[in-house]
């Protein structure tokens, strides 16, 4: 339960500095500061529907984690990880052919990992693991 | 790996929640184990095999 409620606090924290972060901006946006605006909320709904799930799970007295669940993160972890890797390579590739600063090169990186995870997980968790 | 749980449960009258509750797993659990999304750990096998009273094998069969 604390940890659901940990994540709903780290989340609503994430919301409002990129929201305090997109009203304070002086120059108009651009299509890449709104891309990353967009990912940011689909990685910190991610979150909110784990937080939600573990909520729900704690209110009915089920345990938080159980092997079903270790097994999913197990293999989202693996998953995402190789994904992961052909995309910092792909980065490396892109980086001479389009202008963008390191700054946001290594932003989108990392975006891109996060929601890599966020897919994988919601694959495994609702396709389930066949461990044959 | 198919299983009989769903016919298990109806004949002990035990819904999944019950069942996930004896076992220590989330429902999510049975649910994936019932339509054959999940395969379980031995462990786990032998704990549902428990409380339905039955050999692991009477619950738990090959695909084929």
């Amino acid at each position: 339960m604390k940890k659901a409620i940990i994540v709903f606090i780290i989340a609503a924290m994430v919301l409002v500095t990129t929201g305090l972060w997109i009203y304070s901006t002086k120059e108009s946006l651009k299509f890449f500061d709104l891309l990353s605006f967009g990912v940011i909320i689909l990685v910190v709904g991610f979150a909110l529907f784990v937080g939600y799930k573990r909520l729900t799970s704690a209110k009915r007295g089920e345990p938080s984690e159980d092997e079903l669940s270790k097994k999913v993160l197990l293999r989202t972890a693996a998953t995402s990880y190789y994904i992961s890797l052909y995309l910092w390579v792909a980065m490396l590739f892109i980086k001479d052919r389009v202008n963008l600063d390191t700054d946001e090169l290594l932003g989108a990186g990392i975006l891109g990992m996060a929601l890599s995870f966020a897919i994988c997980w919601l694959i495994f968790h609702f396709k389930g693991i066949r461990n044959e | 790996m198919n299983n009989r749980i769903k016919e298990f449960r109806a004949r002990y009258n035990l819904t999944q929640e019950d069942l996930a509750k004896r076992v220590n797993v989330r429902r999510e659990t049975i649910v994936f184990l019932e339509k054959n999304k999940y395969n379980p750990s031995l462990k786990l096998a032998y704990d549902i095999a428990k409380v339905f009273e039955s050999k692991i094998e009477e619950i738990f069969f090959p695909d084929n």
